[in-house]
């Protein structure tokens, strides 16, 4: 059905191309008839016109030798014979041009009369051989010349025969010359009536097609305008800020409301230009090629603002510019950011006991040192052995200091803010919080960082060692939930793959259920006992890590679960002057 | 103080282990310090036979508590007559009882207060 459709539609559109074809021969039809006509027309008058002229001459020369001969017979003197001599010899010349000549082969039945011709120009010759004896006997001339007569009689008859054939041939001739005349006349001019109808109906054709492509452009004219005027009612009623920026000359060309209200009414505020700047130095490209922006901007008052958005090529007032949509997500980021903070305190919360027994090691290593110093005190060489416990208590004392400082560190309020930071040593920290309970819980903890130590990844550094270590007591939680898991141990790798960096923390703790993987990453999913967890953890780790323009993936693993997170490794200043 | 007393420290923090040594020495105790519990339980298979066995709760992949439940099941002879167990965790309700042992002690300990109370123990027995 398509098929024949679409042919009904390509003859539709062949069509008028047909009716040019037809037309155009039928002029040249037309045009050749005409000529064609012409020429018979004037091959006819010119065959009338000389066929006629040699039977007519013939026939005048026979009358004028006839005459000669009578006029001399009765009175035959030298001038009147000598003029019959005159008129023999050109009678004589005038009957071969009936045969002979191209005109004389146009006589009707001139094959016929040929050798009756012949014949009389034997006659006519000897009738010329005789003449100077006529001329010059003195036999009476005048039986001789009445004989000749006689005997050319019948050639008379012939040359008139001819001569009144020749008038009804020519008759014919004009008879048919005027039904051509008149014939020719209707065939071309119903060709051009075609010709004319034809080109009617072409150009009727063309132009109601053209009034429908006329009312189908109006129409499509129309709807681009009230698309047009919705799209700009769209643009002006939007949320977003909407801005078209020419970044050569790092000018903003146009802005909405929202972006007017966002910076700055002014198209020519300074603020625009450091916009400009930030985006185009911040810009990232996604997964899908497209130009994405996670900006901090500081507005002139002072106020700094989250901005995420996107900018993509566009062509405006004949230019290619850049429309950049953005979004202030300072509420959104702040909230997530109150999330993370009270995850983080939760996290700290459970692991309290851990700490504080942390804490007390050191403590009571003190203890322990000072009641021996003491001790000391007594004794003659009390000086070295005192030294010595005070050296112990500063060591253990830096010991105390390490942990309050990661306690504090991890506790603190994150920025919210990217910046490039090295992987490695965070990583080393998030371990290092929780070592303490892995050994306290008899679970190892093997590292295996095969990056390097300068490896910069961007994000929030905190934000990244707080969804470390929320992995790393996740899989403490699993093992604890199934004790006789073997062996105890995790895995925190890291390593490049294709220009990113996989960050994995596998356990051996037997596995995340299909049920709980499925919704692993929502908020609320939790595995843990109640009052153990509020089951933000992944979900938070995955906006972090989104955030870092990566991905966080889960999957079990030999006997255990691994979640992987990919990262891209960050644009150092030497890799930015390379590009 | 009796020259035969003597006491068993098992604790894997090496420097708190060395102090309590040194501090159990300077006061007449024989002791034996070990880093880990299989070492000193070896030690009491062995016939070590300390008078009073103090051991961290947490010493490594073998806890305290369960060093204390192995020993108990020794013969009497081989057995301490004071078991005390330290911890650095902060213990709310907990008693000596609940892990098996005679005296609890929560990290940092007072040595003076320690050694008060086991000979306080001894003697009470």
């Amino acid at each position: 059905m398509i098929f024949l459709s679409h042919n009904l539609r390509a003859g539709w559109r062949a069509w008028p191309t047909a009716l040019c074809a037809v037309t155009f021969s039928l002029f040249v039809a037309t045009a050749l008839l005409y000529i064609s006509e012409r020429k018979e027309q004037a091959l006819l008058s010119e065959s009338v016109t000389t066929s006629g002229w040699v039977a007519y001459q013939a026939q005048l020369e026979y009358v004028k030798t006839d005459d000669a001969l009578k006029r001399a017979a009765l009175r035959p003197d030298a001038e009147a014979l000598a003029d019959v001599g005159l008129r023999l010899e050109i009678l004589r010349s005038r009957l071969p041009l009936l045969y002979g000549s191209e005109d004389g082969r146009m006589l009707p039945e001139i094959d016929a009369l040929t050798p009756v011709l012949q014949r009389f120009e034997i006659v006519l010759d000897g009738m010329i051989d005789a003449m100077p004896a006529l001329e010059s006997g003195s036999a009476p001339k005048e039986p001789i010349l009445k004989a000749w007569s006689s005997a050319l009689a019948p050639l008379g008859r012939e040359l008139q025969s001819v001569l009144m054939a020749s008038v009804a041939y020519n008759n014919n001739l004009f008879e048919r010359e005027r039904s051509l005349s008149e014939q020719p006349t209707l065939v071309p001019l119903a060709l051009l009536f075609l010709s004319g109808s034809t080109l009617i109906i072409l150009m009727l054709t063309r132009a109601r097609r053209d009034r429908e492509h006329l009312r189908a452009v109006e129409a499509a004219r129309r709807a681009v305008t009230e698309m047009e005027r919705n799209l700009r009612g769209v643009v002006q009623a939007a949320p977003s800020a909407m801005l078209v920026v020419d970044p050569a000359e790092r000018a903003v060309r146009f802005i909405n409301p929202a972006a007017a209200e966002m910076v700055h009414p002014s198209l020519d505020h300074p603020d625009w230009t450091r916009l400009i700047d930030t985006s185009l130095e911040e810009v990232q490209i996604g997964d899908d090629g497209g130009m994405i922006l996670r900006i901090a901007f500081a507005k002139s008052g002072g106020d700094v603002v989250s901005l995420r958005g996107s900018l993509c090529p566009v062509m405006w007032e004949g230019r290619p510019q850049m429309l950049m949509v953005l979004i202030d997500n300072s509420r959104t980021r702040d909230a997530d950011l109150q999330l993370i903070q009270a995850a983080k305190l939760a996290t700290l919360g459970e692991m309290a006991t851990a700490i504080a027994h942390e804490l007390n090691q050191p403590l009571a290593v003190i203890r322990m040192a000072v009641a021996n110093a003491h001790r000391h005190l007594d004794a003659a060489d009390a000086r070295e052995a005192v030294a010595a416990k005070l050296d112990r208590v500063t060591t253990q004392v830096n010991r105390a200091k390490r942990i309050i400082d990661q306690v504090r560190r991890y506790g603190r309020q994150p920025s919210g803010k990217a910046a490039t930071f090295a992987l490695r040593p965070t990583l080393e920290l998030a371990a290092g919080f929780v070592a303490e309970q892995y050994r306290a819980c008899g679970i190892r903890l093997a590292l295996q960082l095969d990056v390097p130590a300068d490896l910069a990844i961007l994000g929030d550094r905190d934000l990244l060692e707080h969804v470390i270590v929320n992995l790393l007591i996740n899989a403490r939680d699993a093992f604890e939930q199934r004790a006789m898991a073997r062996p105890r141990t995790v895995w925190l790798r890291a390593r490049l793959h294709d220009q990113k960096v996989l960050v994995e923390v596998e356990d051996m703790a037997g596995g995340i259920s299909e049920e709980v993987m499925a919704h692993l990453f929502e908020p609320f999913s939790t595995t843990k006992p109640a009052g153990a967890g509020a089951g933000l953890g992944l979900s938070l780790a995955r906006s972090v890590v989104r955030d870092m323009n990566g991905h966080i993936v889960a999957e079990n693993m030999r006997n255990g679960a691994c979640i992987t997170l990919l990262l891209p490794v960050a644009r150092t200043p030497a890799t930015r002057e390379a590009a | 103080m009796s020259e035969d007393q003597s006491i068993l420290i098992c604790d894997d923090e090496a420097d708190l282990a060395g102090e309590l040594g040194e501090f159990f020495s300077a006061c007449g105790w024989r002791t034996i310090v070990h880093l880990g519990a299989p070492d000193a339980l070896e030690a009491l298979h062995a016939g070590a036979a300390p008078t009073c066995l103090l051991t961290d709760l947490r010493v490594g992949h073998f806890s305290g508590a369960e060093l204390v439940a192995a020993t108990r099941r020794l013969p009497a002879h081989l057995q301490p007559r004071v078991y005390c167990l330290m911890t650095g965790h902060v213990l709310d309700t907990s008693e000596a009882k609940d892990f098996g042992v005679d005296l609890l002690y929560v990290k940092p300990i007072d040595p003076d207060m320690v050694l008060n109370d086991i000979q306080k123990f001894l003697d009470g027995a």
